[in-house]
């Protein structure tokens, strides 16, 4: 772990480069969610009035940080290692380095996000239960799940670099099919739409667990939680395995 | 790939085999998606075989110039045994601390303060905070900023980066130095400055690859000289008959060339 100091030295330089320049600073972090919520609150809990679920605000509050810290992730991993272009043609260094500090500089505000969003769910739906302490081991999850594809984007955009148009244009619609403003298992009468809306979409078992334990206050499914697992360890390894085979040329192609 | 070596290298020896390495010449460096899935990109010009199976074999100690017209490959062979560009066949292999100066303050962040940048660019090879707080004192004192080392590095003059970038380079404990034509952009009192201390760690037993334009300057740093013509090894021996191939290849050798 020689290059440890390294990550720690980017951490500190994104985190610094993040917050410069920005009057609102940090707090612009919690307002940006805050205003999405607000907003799809008037939709789908006022205008539309759908599941009458308790607490909806609440509820798309978590299911927004969620989705906020997945996909401004991706969205920042996908240029990084083309930004920090001079330093990849003049210096070896652990390339991984760059997408990984990035991902955790999301991670630090995510983190957060979540501990006053945490603090706000035990007290309002009364959820200091047994399986709250399964939070950690779920953000932990999430983490890697976000690292090991924020690796295979960062490195495939500095290859291709429709990557991230793609990126950006897929993250609209995907949003609207996870399950943020909605509970898969409120789709009754249509197996095949609810296996896929629940099972299909790699974020959808994250933000459903999350929600299960801030929000619900119940342990996720066996299956939710093998899932999460399952889907970390996959995309650590397959996201690992894709940079390593693309990182040799990058000082030729960023 | 030949075998791999069981025997380890020293540190400061350079070893490099039977080394290929061809460039695309494109103005765009990237790809897209489409033009992978419809096969190659039509049109362009052929790859540029920077390295041609190039073997190259350096001791610990040893002091060595490149030279060569531009685009015969003397940077790509930089980059190779600066572990920044793979092969396309062939190995390299280095020993002990690689420092490679390609350009005098690559990396910097410029709204970073001088001490901040130190700190990145140790960390850039692989050094922690102890190695790099132990050195700060003597990088700050050759880079000559003074207070400036706490101004953001936006603010610096050109002459105070490139102090500053070489001040770190030159107290990262190299065994292996590979240095870029990056002397040359500074003024005289800088390069004089920045030779006497690569002298000095020369006799401390660093390895020296020297890539040049400048003959007075490897004269003066480099026992031995590589010329390099078209991605291969032309010449490889003493600096004085190197110089003297490499004069003639130029076709600016002296009316009367000097006989070794």
């Amino acid at each position: 772990m020689a290059y440890r100091y390294l990550f720690e030295q980017m951490v500190r330089r994104e985190l610094r480069q993040k917050y410069k320049g920005s009057v609102l600073g940090v707090a612009w972090y919690v307002i940006n969610p805050l205003v999405l919520m607000g907003a799809y609150y008037l939709l789908f809990g006022v205008i539309f009035e759908p599941q009458r679920i308790p607490d909806f605000p609440l509820f798309l509050m978590v299911g927004i940080v969620v989705w906020i810290f997945f996909s401004q992730s991706l969205l920042s991993a996908a240029p990084s290692l083309l930004d920090q272009g001079a330093l990849i043609r003049k210096a070896r260094f652990p390339r991984e380095t760059i997408p990984a500090s990035v991902v955790t500089v999301q991670a630090i505000t995510f983190a957060a996000l979540m501990a006053g969003l945490g603090v706000v769910c035990v007290v309002v739906r009364d959820t200091l239960a047994p399986a709250l302490l399964l939070l950690p081991l779920l953000l932990g999850a999430l983490f890697c799940f976000v690292l090991g594809v924020g690796l295979a984007v960062a490195v495939l955009h500095a290859h291709f670099r429709d990557v991230a148009p793609i990126l950006s244009a897929a993250l609209l619609p995907w949003f609207f099919l996870s399950p943020i403003f909605f509970r898969p298992e409120d789709i009754a009468g249509q197996p095949a739409a609810r296996a896929a809306l629940e099972w299909g979409n790699p974020v959808a078992p994250y933000i459903t667990a999350v929600r299960d334990v801030l929000y619900g206050g119940t342990f996720p499914s066996i299956a939710t939680l093998a899932y999460v697992l399952a889907g970390a360890a996959l995309a650590l390894v397959l996201g690992g395995a894709v940079f390593r085979r693309l990182q040799g040329e990058l000082a030729v192609v960023v | 790939m030949t075998p791999a070596h069981a025997d380890a290298l020293r540190p400061g020896e350079l070893r490099l085999e039977g080394a290929s390495r061809a460039f695309s010449v494109r103005a765009d460096r990237g790809r897209t998606l489409k033009e992978m899935l419809i096969g190659r990109r039509g049109g362009g010009p052929a790859p540029v075989r920077a390295l041609d199976d190039v073997t190259l074999h350096i001791a610990p100690g040893e002091t060595v110039g490149v030279v060569g017209r531009n685009g015969a490959g003397k940077s790509s062979t930089l980059r190779v045994l600066a572990g920044i560009v793979p092969l396309d066949a062939g190995t390299v292999r280095t020993g002990g601390q690689v420092v490679a100066l390609l350009e005098l303050g690559a990396g910097f962040g410029r709204d970073f303060t001088g001490r901040e940048n130190v700190f990145l660019n140790g960390a850039l090879h692989g050094l922690g905070r102890a190695a790099i707080e132990a050195r700060l004192a003597d990088i700050v004192a050759f880079s000559e900023l003074g207070e400036f080392i706490d101004a953001p590095v936006a603010t610096y003059s050109s002459g105070m980066y490139l102090r500053l970038g070489f001040a770190i380079a030159a107290h990262l404990d190299a065994d292996i130095l590979l240095i870029d034509e990056v002397l040359a952009v500074g003024d005289e009192a800088f390069q004089r400055k920045c030779e006497a201390r690569i002298a000095q760690q020369i006799a401390a037993g660093s390895t020296l690859v020297l890539v040049s334009h400048d003959a007075g300057l490897v004269e003066r740093s480099c026992a031995r000289t590589v010329v390099l013509d078209g991605g291969r090894v032309a010449f490889d021996g003493p600096t004085a008959e190197g110089l003297a191939f490499y004069h003639r290849l130029m076709g600016t050798a002296h009316p009367e060339p000097v006989v070794p």
